[in-house]
């Protein structure tokens, strides 16, 4: 009896897996079921949900606390992304993990350029486009322009303005309540970059180093002069010869300031900040990297006191 | 009398007064009634200057938006005109560069290997430096349903070899995926992943005895989904047929191309936290040992691994895996023992203690399958310690020292500092 069943295994074992296949994600359209939106991004996850509020589920896939160019996506992030009805991501390059991701997600509509993959990149004004035949030799240099657009609170209005259009396409019948909704946020972004720029004006015009170069559009926000990274090259750790290189160079220049977000090691942003008498500020990369920077607008406040405060 | 009309005087009186505070009652109710009426009426015309107000308030949100606009368009204009350079406006998915669209993703990865071996086992031991392997890799979209995906390998010690060529098929029904063509099985952790892709310099010997010195890139097409189990755990199920034989030097199955390999994954997933998740997997797989034969070589496997980011520069990984072989029991002419049950597994440590720097642990056990009946020992052992240096995102060095006791009786100490190296695109499959 046990030599005939171990016989028959391989037939038992196929039996298995076919009632396994048959098991499919459910992914219903329904009227007054919530649109399920993952984002790659915390940032551009709280965008979403501003516009689409309790018309949404959205979840980000990055953790804030970790740097957005090194994400692992692991299986729990391929079940969600398969069953979403819209993949909201920073195109470019900057999300190296995006397409293998996609690929293991294996749904064509959400593909680069598929109607259900939404890259915010569209209609943004990319600063630092290499206007040369790049190589390795540069680091890890982006192809297509510094990616690092969301730290300009400005082009959250092309952001927000993309997603609202997206969302009023796959839902038309709430498409005034994403308009309204875009509407009330436009309305409050307007007073509050009124804001931060009357609390940042006293930064005009000074230089900072940052860490990586990852902040050039929020130093073009606030005219700030931001040429200096600690690491040498884009993506290459800092090393003691650039160390110095950067001492040498702050005996030039007046840079008051060294930021970095969260997850890069501060230690080495305070021994130069020792040396040179500048400040260190933490400056978020996303909407939930420190506390009290849980959505869109208290993520720039956050990070608009901290550059006030570090350049006063 | 007078008494009387004096009665009579102050009775009238007090009727009409009584009259008269119900008249006044009367007049009180109505004028409540009638400021109650003009309340409402004030409370409609306060409400709808409310809203005028509230539209008001949107009006002058909308023209804020537009004046900003208007004034963000009126720097560009300016900016024009004194002819600085725009900063370009992204398009909906940047295109390469012209002219190179059609090109598929280019990439190689190199591994070089300096290898000090004083094995017992050989007087001349294997002291080498080779360039153990050249990987270059192509891959693209054939359309928009499918992608094909090539590894050719060269070294200067052997010929040239197709490592892996295989179209994936998006989108088919039931929310499956499919590949076709030569490629690696994705049957727990290490056989479906390439060298530069492992945390040692070489494959755990579980791996190397059963199926192969690289494990097995077969032909054969493979289905994988997503099932919908409702607990909070990721399930992904992969089946596939492959033709028969194992990798180089391998040994679960024989050697007839023509029998199949059938094999399935259960990948199990959890997240235990956002720092920290754990993935179970099970693998089986039926083989045939030689033509005659059918599906009689039962290979049943299982892995674990944990993940636990310690910060976003430090990781933590625990990983094992286990096989068990089921051969049919043969004696060969020389009365050594063919075939029969046997185990290997190995676990493996690995500890990101610093963005650039990784250490870790690996222990081997495996017994092999024809082993010969003089042999002291029913099992190879080893145990391997690494150090390894990310020089950058594309190039790693490591370190790696493995010891390990044979079935012979005899021990080998090996020594490896290996290169890694990628250029060009090489983005890998997620695991």
């Amino acid at each position: 009896m046990k030599s005939i069943m171990i016989k028959r295994l391989p037939y038992l074992f196929f039996l298995g897996v076919l009632f396994l296949f048959s098991m499919s994600p459910e992914r219903v359209m329904a009227a007054e079921k919530p649109l399920e939106i993952v984002a790659t991004q915390a940032l551009f996850a709280d965008l979403v949900k501003q516009v689409g509020q309790d018309k949404v589920d959205v979840r980000a896939i990055a953790s804030p606390k970790f740097n957005i160019h090194f994400i692992q996506p692991r299986p729990s992030d391929v079940r969600d992304v398969t069953q979403a009805d819209l993949y909201v991501n920073a195109g470019l390059d900057l999300e190296a993990w995006s397409d293998p991701l996609l690929e293991a997600v294996g749904r064509p509509q959400l593909f680069r350029r598929g109607e259900r993959n939404l890259d915010l990149s569209s209609g943004i004004r990319l600063l630092k486009v290499p206007d040369h035949p790049v190589t390795r030799a540069e680091g890890d240099i982006h192809l297509f322009g510094n990616p690092h657009f969301q730290m300009n609170p400005e082009n959250a209005r092309i952001m927000v303005r993309v997603i609202s259009e997206k969302l009023k396409e796959i839902d038309p019948v709430n498409a005034s309540y994403y308009e309204e909704n875009a509407k009330v946020f436009l309305g409050r972004l307007d007073r509050k970059i009124a804001e931060w720029k009357s609390l940042c004006a006293h930064c005009v015009g000074k230089e900072i180093i940052s860490y990586h170069d990852d902040i050039v559009y929020f130093a073009d926000f606030l005219g700030l002069k931001a040429d200096q990274e600690l690491e040498p090259k884009p993506g290459i750790p800092p090393t003691p010869k650039h160390f110095q290189f950067l001492e040498d160079y702050v005996k030039e220049h007046q840079v008051k300031a060294i930021v970095l977000p969260t997850y890069f090691s501060r230690s080495t942003a305070e021994k130069l900040a020792k040396r040179i008498g500048a400040k260190v500020a933490t400056i978020c990369q996303n909407v939930g990297e420190a506390p009290g920077t849980d959505d869109f607008f208290s993520f720039f406040d956050y990070n608009f006191k901290q550059i006030s405060e570090a350049l006063q | 009398m007078q008494k009387l009309y004096i009665f009579l005087l102050v009775f009238c009186q007090m009727c009409f007064l009584k009259i008269a505070d119900v008249g006044a009652d009367f007049s009180l109710e109505e004028e409540v009634t009638a400021m109650k009426s003009q309340m409402s009426v004030m409370q409609g015309k306060i409400d709808v200057l409310e809203r005028k107000v509230y539209s008001q308030e949107d009006k002058i949100i909308e023209q804020q938006t537009q004046k900003h606009a208007y004034e963000r368009r009126i720097q560009e204009l300016e900016s024009q005109s004194t002819q600085q350079p725009q900063a370009p406006v992204a398009p909906s998915m940047p295109s390469r560069v012209p002219g190179t669209k059609w090109i598929p993703d280019i990439g190689a990865v190199a591994d070089v290997v300096l290898t000090v071996d004083h094995a017992k086992t050989d007087d001349e031991g294997g002291n080498r430096i080779s360039l153990r392997e050249l990987e270059l890799v192509l891959g693209s979209n054939v359309d928009p349903y499918s992608r094909l995906d090539a590894t050719v390998s060269f070294s200067d010690s052997e010929e040239p070899s197709l490592e892996e060529a295989y179209l994936t098929r998006f989108g088919l029904p039931l929310e499956t995926t499919a590949r076709i063509g030569k490629f690696l099985p994705k049957v727990g952790k290490v056989l479906g992943v390439h060298r530069d892709s492992l945390d040692t310099v070489d494959e755990p010997l579980v791996i190397t005895k059963f199926f192969g010195a690289e494990g097995m890139s077969k032909s054969g097409f493979d289905l994988t989904k997503m099932v919908n189990i409702p607990w909070p755990i990721t399930h992904q199920l992969t089946f596939g047929v492959l033709e028969g034989g194992n990798g180089e030097d391998g040994t679960a199955f024989g050697t007839a191309r023509k029998r199949p390999t059938l094999y399935a994954h259960l990948k199990n997933y959890f997240d235990m936290s956002d720092r920290t998740g754990l993935e179970v997997g099970f693998s089986p797989m039926f083989g045939s040992k030689d033509e005659g034969a059918n599906l009689d070589v039962r290979v049943l496997g299982v892995d674990a691994t944990l993940v636990h980011h310690l910060s976003a520069n430090q990781d933590l990984k625990f990983q094992a895996e286990a096989f068990n072989l089921d051969r049919k029991k043969t004696i060969d002419d020389e009365g050594n023992s063919l075939g029969g049950n046997f185990w290997g597994t190995y676990g493996l440590v690995d500890f990101r203690f610093h963005p650039q720097w990784a250490t870790g642990f690996r222990y081997d056990y495996v017994e092999p399958v024809d082993n010969p009946a003089d042999n002291p020992k029913s099992m190879d052992m080893g145990y391997t310690g690494y150090l390894a240096f990310h020089q950058s995102e594309f190039a790693r060095w490591r370190l790696q020292y493995t010891h390990t006791d044979l079935s012979t009786g005899k021990g080998d100490d090996t020594v490896y500092l290996q290169g890694t190296f990628a250029i060009g695109e090489h983005k890998h499959k997620l695991q």
